[in-house]
């Protein structure tokens, strides 16, 4: 069994810095927290964001995956979404998509609602499972100049790849707003643009 | 009123005259002979998920990429999927057509009529969740298909079949 406990953690800032670097013509699928930093670091107009289906990233990202085989998808996931969703470790895998690769930002808390712990928040460790289920390759990473060193090799290789990032949370939470009335949700706003986009490159 | 058994081989050139790409599926037992021709067909690509409502998010996925997927589940799937529905398909306005058999239906009975509540509340929550739905009682209903495909692109969202006995 894994213990975390005492695993040591980056920031979530310096792991997005290691992606951002490398981002070029990638679909980035963004979830929860990590996706507004992101959208952040690297605004992009391939940038899309799983909002209000919390652990839909790694199944939307597979379908564009599918859909693109000649493209590079990225997903950044989170730690509570993966687990809400878990079996889709099994349907990347089964679908195996070379061009995925799922990365996982793993604080071991949901974040969004005030940083309470996951289940099994010690010992849960998504890169032996993604292995279990049959991605190509899966790694873990918890020192961003680690993690820098080793991304590049990981993403020439076939996927599907899972990487774990360990993560320090932050004291924060998300507080939503009411919707106005009429208003056109974000995803609705978000995909016929990246969609646009794949069809015309 | 009796439903009709639809022939798979029917059913399957239905599909293909609709212009599917893609099949993102749950097995459903119900439509068991058509999940055997899609299987074996060239032609048609079958995406297996663990989940209904993952086979949501990636039929969206796949409408982005410009596929044209069709979801493939049964009843009990649907009340699976329903925050997938609602935050994809629905808020996402993703034009996802979803063939649902209703496995156990007593083909003599109107489906809201059924003993079974996975069948009887499907049309209902259909209707809640404001997604059209079209009965394939027989044959003579497959040109539903096609047009569940036009309706779901006109109304930039998601349209239900629902598969009434189960497949020859």
């Amino acid at each position: 069994m894994t213990d975390n406990t005492e695993v040591q953690r980056m920031s979530l800032d310096a792991a997005l810095d290691v992606l951002a670097r490398r981002r070029e013509q990638q679909v980035v699928v963004g979830t929860m927290t990590a996706n507004g930093a992101w959208r952040q670091k690297s605004p992009h107009d391939l940038n899309l964001a799983c909002i209000g289906f919390m652990g839909g990233a790694s199944t939307l990202g597979l379908g564009v995956a599918l859909s693109q085989p000649e493209r590079d998808v990225w997903v950044i996931d989170g730690d509570g979404s993966l687990m809400m969703q878990l079996g889709s470790l099994g349907t990347i895998a089964g679908a195996a998509p070379a061009n995925l690769v799922h990365f996982v930002i793993h604080n071991g808390v949901y974040e969004t609602s005030g940083s309470q712990p996951l289940p099994s928040q010690q010992q849960v460790d998504f890169a032996q499972m993604a292995e279990g289920a049959g991605y190509a390759q899966t790694a873990s990473f918890g020192d961003a100049e680690e993690f820098d060193s080793a991304i590049d090799e990981l993403l020439a290789s076939e996927g599907p790849t899972l990487i774990q990032l360990y993560t320090r949370p932050a004291d924060r939470f998300y507080s939503a707003r009411p919707t106005p009335p009429g208003t056109t949700p974000a995803l609705a706003r978000m995909w016929p643009p990246v969609a646009e986009a794949l069809a015309t490159e | 009123m009796t439903a009709q058994s639809i022939p798979a081989d029917q059913l399957l050139s239905a599909i293909r005259e609709a212009g599917v790409q893609d099949v993102v599926l749950v097995p459903d037992t119900h439509q068991r002979t058509v999940l055997d021709l899609l299987m074996d067909d060239e032609e048609i690509r079958t995406v297996h998920c663990s989940t209904e409502d993952e086979a949501v998010a990636v039929s969206a996925g796949l409408i982005i990429g410009g596929r044209r997927p069709m979801m493939q589940i049964q009843h009990a799937g649907l009340y699976a999927s329903v925050n997938n529905l609602r935050g994809v398909a629905l808020d996402g306005q993703f034009p996802i057509v979803l063939l649902i058999g209703l496995l156990g239906r007593d083909p003599e009975l109107e489906p809201e009529e059924d003993g079974s509540s996975m069948v009887r509340l499907c049309r209902p929550l259909l209707e809640t969740l404001g997604i059209p739905s079209h009965l394939l009682d027989g044959p003579e209903d497959l040109h539903h298909v096609a047009a569940a495909f036009d309706e779901a692109n006109e109304r930039k969202g998601p349209v239900a079949l629902l598969v009434g006995t189960t497949t020859s």
